[in-house]
């Protein structure tokens, strides 16, 4: 079978599943026929801490994904962050050229290896407005990758992920998956971020510091937390607002 | 508000058209660095910018550029077809009711929630113009990264083949197909958002 041919029953599979445990089955089969044996596919949030505001769907190895999940791994995972770095799939070997490993990043790497994970491919999926993601594929370990299917791999990942999206979507409905705050909150975020002072915002936005306090303290509340250093990350992961607000121009 | 030029985008004679070869050259030059022409320094205008293209270009109250994109009939040149045919694994989809997106173009000065309301307003203004322009089909190339917007976009998306690393990044063509369901396909994702007042420029070719 043609590649295109494989793309395209893949698209065909993932349409066609109706609950998760079908589009769980679907990328297992996708998966194998790709030349992998595992998938993991994940909203990069703190799955432990909010259960429901993320998906996730994954044939890993139980006890890799109990240690994963007991020491709060998604945010720090090297292959998660690498992948906030790229828009384009790549494997685990090519990790260092992307982000600085630390002693625990390669930590991570070793104890995957020694719960069966052994090398992978990563596809990184952001969608503007909503919490980063991504879908990875990996050999048992001692297994090479199926280096010549990566392409492949890549369409496969992209429409796995938009497959569960569109299914999470369905299932919470309705509001987005985290709060909202106002433009005027939002405004006033932006030039935190850019390190001005209450005072300087007040200024630059013609309101009164006070308001500035208020208005950052209400954008807090709603999303409960008590530092703006944990707002500003809390509203940059969400893409409430982005890089781009803080550093254009 | 949504304005729709057809015959080709003379921009010396169209302060909206002129604001969107500008802003092209900001996004697609300036922003994302492609090796794409500019005209005095100013205005991205390629050999596909002739007189068979047409434009849908968002703009607020005052005229200023919001967002746009350009549309290239498959029966004549175009990107997939006359630079990136090794895109399709087939042969480059084309002829009648088949047309090229090119130059999806969000304008840089928007900030995160509004390029959301444009970005929606724009493809929600691409398939009502296919409908009512008899387009059934949408081809376009795409960069990776993007592939994961469109595909969330909720209509029916399909790769038309491998994607392949083209001058640094990696590039796939993709096929869209229209038809009456796909409003409702979007507004299910959420996407469905019609630009309120349509301003069409038919402009005859020269």
């Amino acid at each position: 079978m043609g590649m295109l041919a494989m793309a395209e029953g893949f698209g065909r599979a993932i349409e066609e599943a109706e609950t998760s445990d079908d589009l769980r089955e679907a990328i297992s089969e996708i998966t194998t026929k790709l030349g992998f044996d595992y998938f993991a596919l994940t909203h990069h949030v703190d799955v432990e801490r909010v259960p429901h505001a993320s998906m996730r769907l994954h044939n890993y190895p139980e006890n890799w994904v109990d240690y994963f999940d007991g020491n709060r791994l998604a945010v720090s995972d090297p292959v998660h962050r690498a992948s906030h770095v790229t828009s384009v799939g790549f494997t685990w070997r090519e990790l260092p050229q992307l982000i600085a490993m630390t002693p625990s990043d390669r930590m991570i790497l070793a104890l995957a290896r020694e719960e069966g994970l052994g090398e992978g491919f990563t596809v990184p999926a952001h969608v503007p407005g909503e919490a980063r993601g991504s879908c990875s594929f990996a050999c048992p370990t001692g297994r090479p990758l199926p280096t010549h299917i990566l392409p492949l791999a890549q369409l496969a990942g992209a429409f796995a992920f938009e497959g569960a999206r569109r299914m999470w979507r369905s299932r919470t409905l309705g509001p987005p998956p985290h709060p909202v705050v106002t433009d005027r909150q939002r405004d006033c975020l932006i030039w935190v971020a850019r390190g001005k002072t209450d005072w300087e915002i007040s200024r630059i936005i013609g309101i009164s510091p006070q308001t500035v306090v208020r208005h950052i303290k209400q954008a807090r509340e709603r999303y409960g937390v008590e530092k703006r250093t944990s707002l500003l990350i809390r509203t940059l992961f969400d893409g409430t607002i982005s890089f781009t607000d803080i550093f254009r121009r | 508000m949504l304005h729709i030029f057809e015959g080709g985008g003379r921009l010396a004679e169209d302060a909206v058209l002129a604001a969107m070869f500008e802003a092209r050259k900001r996004v697609f030059v300036d922003l994302l660095g492609w090796d794409v022409p500019v005209l005095a320094g100013r205005f991205e205008v390629d050999q596909f910018d002739d007189v068979h293209a047409r434009y849908l270009v968002l703009t607020d109250r005052q005229g200023s550029h919001l967002g746009s994109a350009r549309l290239l009939d498959t029966r004549r040149p175009h990107i997939l077809g006359a630079l990136y045919p090794e895109l399709c694994e087939e042969e480059v989809p084309s002829g009648t009711g088949i047309a090229e997106i090119t130059r999806f173009c969000l304008d840089r000065r928007l900030r995160a929630p509004e390029r959301l309301i444009v970005r929606n307003q724009l493809v929600s203004a691409l398939v009502d113009h296919a409908l009512g322009a008899g387009i059934h089909l949408y081809t376009g190339v795409a960069e990776m990264g993007w592939l994961q917007q469109i595909l969330s976009f909720g209509w029916v998306c399909r790769p038309l083949g491998l994607p392949r690393p083209i001058d640094g990044t990696l590039l796939g063509a993709l096929a869209i197909d229209i038809a009456r369901d796909t409003p409702s396909l979007l507004a299910r994702a959420g996407i469905y958002q019609p630009p309120v007042a349509v301003i069409e420029e038919r402009r005859r070719a020269a």
